[in-house]
């Protein structure tokens, strides 16, 4: 007997060292357990993880089927008992209510009639419980129970090691999880990809048919980004169901369940939350876990939790990816508008180079449509016409291969490559007539987009010039709109970008005043030109009117001698013989007489054109522009000017006469003040019987006109030495005369002359034709080809 | 006999018109300027004067002037060698404005046309 038990103990230590699997080394032990003691039936029930039930997990007769996986719960059968005392019981079919709390062994044993039931435990672990069953009553003597306990020690050592050695798998295959997944994590820095991956990692990790994520901004409940690998069977639940589904005490907030589809086939599904720590949420969901044959599983608490730590993981992954992103297109942004501000810089500097607009336009039309200007595909450059109320086309022009190769700054300066032509376009500058009208009008950019849906902006764009979208902002010269710059990308139909708009809108204010400084100063450049020609005509009238003087003078001196000579030859002929040789001669002398009194009859007495063009103008207008032809004289002389001028209705008058008139005064009036003194103008209403006058006084402090000869101031040949020519005088009296006006003289002796111009307001027709304005026309004569 | 003053600074000219109109028939008296015509037309009672307007003192139009301001029905003849003060407003008052010529048979006519009774 005792080297049975040898025996026994033996072969159980050769189990329990030897190498084969657990399983196994367990169902040996439980077979010599068995073979040693004889008994019919050897059954270990093992505590499940809950420990609130015994399943039975080895027989000595072999695999245990699934339907015989008899399970007693803590306390229940003989099994529950010692599991519940952890004490060695014996029970006998015979004792009461024994048969009825071990009903479920009869299935293994039918005909059992002793049981015998040993906890099998260690130290401070119940692994299990032992159970003997035999056909017989049986007793089991000291020994025999003594070495089923050192069995079950060593049952309880190999579940032990057993227990340890899954523990560590499931670490290390933890770890090797999470080791994947921070190598997913850390493998990219671009978003999409990083969610990729994640989703990819998740569903791995898992063994999931699929799994998914998303990320809300909680501000405006969009979806921010979203990524999903494998198959899908269920949406994703939202940041906001995650949150409504109040966990369970002790659990972390998810969502888990179940869906049966139309084939009846069972989905599973389980959500964690994404907690970020700024402004967004998330979600993270699996589905369908897979069981190694292939069917679908549901989640089990261990998956919850690796999801949990993934999730962690993850958001900080996804955080610093979305910081990187943000970063990265902050840089970016920065770095176009660098380039933006450096090429608006050289724009800048081009339009330093110039004043004419015409290629100040042609500057600001490269700048915009170059391709390392700000890159528009079609510029357009339109001008308010302030007289018709309408905006004109200016000047086009689109993107060109041509200047490619040039240097920004010179390619800016070179002429337009290819211009559109925009000449023809026409605006009127109302409310309804589409953006390019309202940008000016409201002095505000428009950027229109899809020019259907706003039919009232849409209207600006004639067939000929249309475009998906376009851009339109004023260009502003102080407060006002003068024209506007339209841009837009319709050859390529590439959308238009935000920052070449923000930098053009900030170019249009500097490009509106350049632009206006333009044509300020070419205004004042024409108004310049036509002053210096004024001036020219007025010498030149000058100087004719000495020449033309000097000319009649000459002439005149010449007729009287020639009518003596011809009327005595005529008296000669008439008193010598028809037949006497001095006949002859004296008809020689009346002919040649008549032949040159006929030359100055042509010189001196031709009737000149009719050189009035009468017109609507302002008194005071003409007086200062007059003044200005004279500013260098008065200027010279020292003479302070004194103005008075009255608001008064249009003259009708000859504009360039009334001016001759107001500058001989004028020049008058600063030959008797050389010395210095004070030229006042006046001009006011007058009012009479036969209409309404307009007059101006302009006075001297020249001292006055000797009396003796004031009566004569009017006479073309009357000239003293204070009082210029003489000429200047008569020709304006002329002047006045014809247009129905007067000239008066207010002579103060010591003092000064003041003359009073006097001229009616309404419309005269002019003198009549005939003998007016002849001789003294060639100094009025305005050059040929005057253009007026 | 029908009386006439000539009244021109040129010598040659006076002497001229003096000729012929006597030749005409009629009496002539001769100023050297308008003073001098201003004279003549006080004291004798005339029936045309003949005035040049360029003379040195006083000049045609101012005795022009005068004599219509004094005499308004005698009859005045400006004869000038300035065919432009036809325009001047100050000849229009004069009854005939004649542009000096060797052949003098405007000037005779006008005459004849002005004494016709």
């Amino acid at each position: 007997m005792a080297t049975e038990r040898t025996a026994f103990l033996t072969q159980m230590v050769e189990v329990f060292t030897s190498t084969v699997s657990f399983g196994e080394r367990l169902n040996n032990m439980v077979h010599l357990l068995a073979r040693y003691l004889k008994a019919d039936l050897a059954l270990y029930f093992g505590l499940d993880k809950a420990k609130e039930a015994l399943v039975l997990n080895l027989s000595s007769q072999g695999p245990v089927p699934p339907h015989m996986r008899v399970e007693f719960p803590l306390g229940q059968g003989l099994v529950g008992e010692v599991a519940a005392t952890r004490k060695v019981k014996f029970a006998q079919r015979s004792q009461p209510g024994v048969l009825a709390a071990n009903q479920a062994l009869e299935k293994l044993h039918p005909a059992f009639t002793t049981l015998a039931g040993f906890p099998v435990a260690d130290d401070n672990f119940l692994y299990g419980v032992m159970i003997l069953a035999d056909r017989q009553e049986r007793h089991f003597t000291h020994t025999e129970r003594q070495s089923v306990q050192l069995a079950n020690l060593m049952l309880a050592g190999t579940l032990r090691q057993a227990l340890l050695q899954e523990e560590a798998k499931k670490r290390i295959a933890e770890l090797s999880v999470l080791f994947e997944v921070g190598k997913a994590l850390s493998s990219t820095v671009e978003l999409n990809e990083l969610l990729e991956r994640v989703v990819t990692t998740t569903a791995k990790v898992i063994t999931a048919r699929g799994a998914a994520l998303q990320i809300i901004d909680p501000a405006t409940k969009e979806v921010k980004v979203s990524s999903q690998y494998g198959q899908i069977s269920l949406a994703c639940p939202s940041p906001e169901e995650m949150l409504a589904a109040a966990p369970a005490p002790g659990e972390l907030p998810h969502l888990q369940g179940q869906e049966t589809n139309a084939e009846g086939r069972i989905h599973y599904y389980l959500a964690v939350p994404l907690t970020f720590k700024g402004q967004l949420q998330g979600t993270l969901c699996v589905y369908d876990k897979f069981a190694p044959n292939g069917d679908y599983l549901p989640f089990d608490p261990e998956n919850r939790q690796l999801l949990y730590t993934m999730a962690g993981l993850i958001v900080n992954a996804i955080e610093n990816a979305l910081t990187f992103k943000q970063v990265e297109s902050l840089a970016e942004r920065n770095e176009r508008m660098v380039r933006n501000l450096t090429v608006l810089q050289l724009i800048s500097r081009a339009l330093l180079t110039t004043v004419q607009e015409e290629r100040l336009l042609e500057i600001i039309l490269q700048g915009l449509t170059l391709e390392r200007g700000l890159g528009f595909d079609r510029a357009v450059v339109l001008m308010v016409d302030e007289a018709n109320q309408e905006l004109k086309g200016i000047k086009g022009a689109q993107r060109s291969e041509r200047l490619k190769g040039l240097p920004l700054f010179e390619a800016l300066q070179a002429p337009l490559a290819e211009e559109v032509k925009v000449e023809e376009w026409r605006i009127p500058l109302r409310a309804d007539q589409g953006a390019l009208a309202l940008a000016v009008l409201q002095k505000r950019p428009y950027h229109v987009k899809e020019p259907s849906r706003e039919s009232a902006l849409s209207t600006a764009l004639p067939p000929k010039f249309a475009a998906p979208e376009f851009f339109v902002a004023p260009l502003m010269a102080k407060d006002r709109a003068t024209g506007v710059l339209m841009v837009d990308n319709g050859a390529s139909g590439r959308p238009l970008e935000e920052e070449p708009l923000h930098v053009l809108e900030m170019f249009s204010t500097q490009a509106g005043l350049v632009v206006e400084n333009a044509h300020l100063y070419s205004t004042i450049e024409a108004n310049n030109r036509e002053l210096l020609l004024i001036r020219e005509r007025m010498l030149e009238s000058d100087r004719l009117a000495a020449l033309s003087s000097l000319a009649s003078g000459m002439a005149h001196e010449i007729r009287n001698p020639l009518v003596s000579i011809g009327g005595f030859a005529r008296r000669i002929a008439k008193l010598v013989d028809v037949t006497s040789p001095l006949r002859g001669y004296v008809e020689v002398i009346q002919e040649e007489v008549t032949r040159l009194e006929k030359l100055l009859r042509e010189i001196l007495d031709f009737t000149g054109e009719n050189l009035t063009f009468y017109g609507d103008h302002d008194l005071n207008k003409l007086l200062d522009d007059t003044l200005l032809l004279v500013q260098r004289d008065l200027d010279s002389c020292k003479i302070k000017v004194v103005k008075e001028l009255a608001m008064m209705p249009r003259l009708h008058c000859d504009d360039r006469q009334i001016k001759q008139v107001l500058y001989n005064l004028f020049q008058n009036a600063s030959q008797a003040m050389h010395q210095g003194g004070t030229l006042t103008i006046r001009t006011y209403p007058v009012e009479r019987e036969d209409g309404l006058y307009e007059a101006v006084a302009i006075s001297d402090t020249g001292g006055g006109i000797p009396l003796e000869v004031l009566h004569n101031i009017f006479n073309p040949f009357f000239s003293t030495k204070d009082y210029g020519t003489g000429l200047g005088l008569a020709i304006a009296q002329r002047i006045v005369s014809r247009h129905y006006g007067q000239v008066e003289v207010n002579n103060e002796l010591g003092k000064g002359v003041t003359f009073i111009v006097t001229l009616p307001v309404a419309k005269y027709c002019l003198v009549k034709e005939g003998g007016h304005g002849a001789a003294l026309a060639s100094t009025l004569k305005a050059p040929k080809g005057g253009g007026r | 006999m029908k009386k006439i003053l000539v009244a021109d600074d040129e010598m040659s000219i006076r002497l001229l018109y003096s000729e012929e109109l006597k030749e005409e028939g009629y009496e002539v008296y001769l100023a050297a300027n308008g003073r001098e015509a201003l004279e003549i037309v006080g004291k004798i009672p005339l029936d045309l004067v003949i005035l040049d307007i360029k003379m040195p003192e006083m000049d045609g139009i101012e005795a022009l002037r005068q004599i219509k301001e004094r005499q308004p029905d005698l009859p005045v003849l400006l004869s000038t060698a300035y065919g432009e003060y036809r325009q001047d407003f100050a000849t229009w008052a004069s009854d005939e404005y004649l542009v000096k010529s060797s052949d003098l048979d405007d000037l005779k006519s006008a005459v004849k046309r002005y004494l016709k009774d």
